[in-house]
């Protein structure tokens, strides 16, 4: 009676998430949406781009955001993400929380774990919230600081321990560097050590700040190796207490698995322009103008599109096209 | 009977979907599987699910009560159910 697929997300691959086909599904069964390009940190690696003082000039309003919301309830979406950003500068962050929980969905805050005050948390924990998802990119301030610039690696972690005391389910994330790789061992143990349920990694984008920093973050192959072995060790020694998620698989060829098998899946910018896969820069809609359900019937028809398959089949020639994602390509 | 805390259930016109959003996992269901999950969020127990299936079924070989006591039991191993 049933057939199982799915698993993955995390925010490293921009090809992250669930893995349903949408084909014959009548709505999508996930939305990450980034709800704001406002941060706090100017991390070095963000594939948004993100900072102080970037919020999009064209961000929704809070109607225009609970009117979505409010589709995306009605269309029964199981599964929603707050990302970003900085989820939690959002001015409305709160109300929509407490919108989605009380309507039932399920819902994941990704963040960088500096807004997470005792109160904050207790605030999530009373809402409901399926997961705080905090980016801990490193085990030590040295690396942390270095990657999350204006960041403060003992905010991050004291964040996350209040999470713990306030009962809310813990997820970590963390980006590879050549200046963090060696901690990835240590900062899974931490992760553990903080209480997360869940790890999540995978390869660092070329895209976004990433692009600009290259110099600075990039792993060779042989420290990749390195990586992924101590990631298939870690997951073994934390089975049955803490799940270790990462992809092993390069971007390429997982665009190219999706092009066949799309996700069920739609990325919603602060905008409200929705994205075919963070990971290429097409856009199949516009929340502002159009209903969810013409969204999602495009959806399916702009994988089709050849410029899809164009874009990824060029990437294999010119990996550093991913540089281009944030020049948004309609379909 | 219930659904698992993380468990979400939605109608689809080949069946439903059941998603278990703490691991991420999504199960296709056909249509009598998702009359089963139907029934569960009644908050019925199994005997009683069973019975109402294999009324509407009208289920002469009893194949509607193997199959869903079948996947009854697949949902409880996989922690898809909660007693």
């Amino acid at each position: 009676m049933t057939g199982q697929a799915a698993i993955a997300a995390g925010k490293v691959l921009a090809s992250e998430s669930i893995r349903a086909e949408s084909a014959d599904l009548g709505a999508p069964l996930y939305v990450a949406w980034q709800v704001t390009n406002e941060c706090n940190l100017a991390c070095l690696h963000c594939i948004e781009e993100s900072g102080p003082g970037k919020a999009f000039k064209d961000e929704l309003g809070r109607e225009q955001v609970f009117d979505i919301l409010g589709q995306f309830m009605d269309q029964q979406i199981p599964y929603l993400s707050f990302s970003g950003g900085e989820p939690m500068v959002h001015p409305q962050f709160f109300d929509m929380v407490e919108y989605v929980c009380s309507r039932g969905a399920e819902l994941k805050i990704e963040t960088n774990g500096h807004f997470l005050t005792p109160e904050n948390c207790a605030r999530l924990k009373e809402l409901g919230v399926k997961a705080v998802q905090v980016s801990l990119d490193g085990a030590t301030r040295s690396t942390f600081n270095r990657m999350r610039v204006r960041g403060e690696f003992s905010t991050a972690t004291d964040g996350i321990r209040n999470l713990r005391a306030a009962g809310v389910p813990i997820e970590i994330n963390y980006s590879p560097t050549c200046f963090n790789v060696h901690e990835i061992g240590a900062a899974i143990d931490l992760a553990h050590e903080l209480g997360a349920y869940s790890f999540y990694t995978g390869r660092t984008m070329y895209t976004g700040n990433a692009v600009k920093a290259w110099h600075k973050l990039a792993l060779t192959e042989e420290q990749y190796v390195e990586f992924f072995d101590t990631l298939h060790r870690k997951t073994e020694e934390y089975r049955g207490r803490m799940r270790v998620h990462f992809h092993e698989m390069g971007l390429l060829e997982e665009l190219r698995y999706r092009l066949h098998h799309p996700a069920a899946l739609l990325i919603v910018l602060p905008n409200g322009l929705v994205k075919l896969i963070n990971a290429l820069p097409f856009i199949c809609g516009d929340l502002r103008r159009q209903s969810l359900a013409e969204i999602w019937a495009n959806f399916q028809r702009a994988w089709q599109d050849p410029r899809v398959a164009q874009f990824i089949d060029d990437l294999s020639d010119d990996p550093g096209k991913t540089s281009t994602l944030h020049q948004w390509v309609y379909v | 009977m219930r659904l698992s805390k993380y468990v979400k259930f939605r109608e689809e016109k080949f069946g439903g979907v059941l998603f278990e959003t703490r691991s991420e996992k999504v199960f296709t269901l056909n249509a009598v599987a998702a009359a089963v999950v139907r029934e569960i969020n009644t908050g019925c127990d199994e005997d009683e699910l069973v019975k109402r299936l294999k009324e509407r079924y009208q289920d002469r070989d009893g194949s509607i009560e193997r199959e869903s006591r079948a996947f009854v039991a697949d949902m409880r191993q996989k922690g898809l159910v909660q007693d």
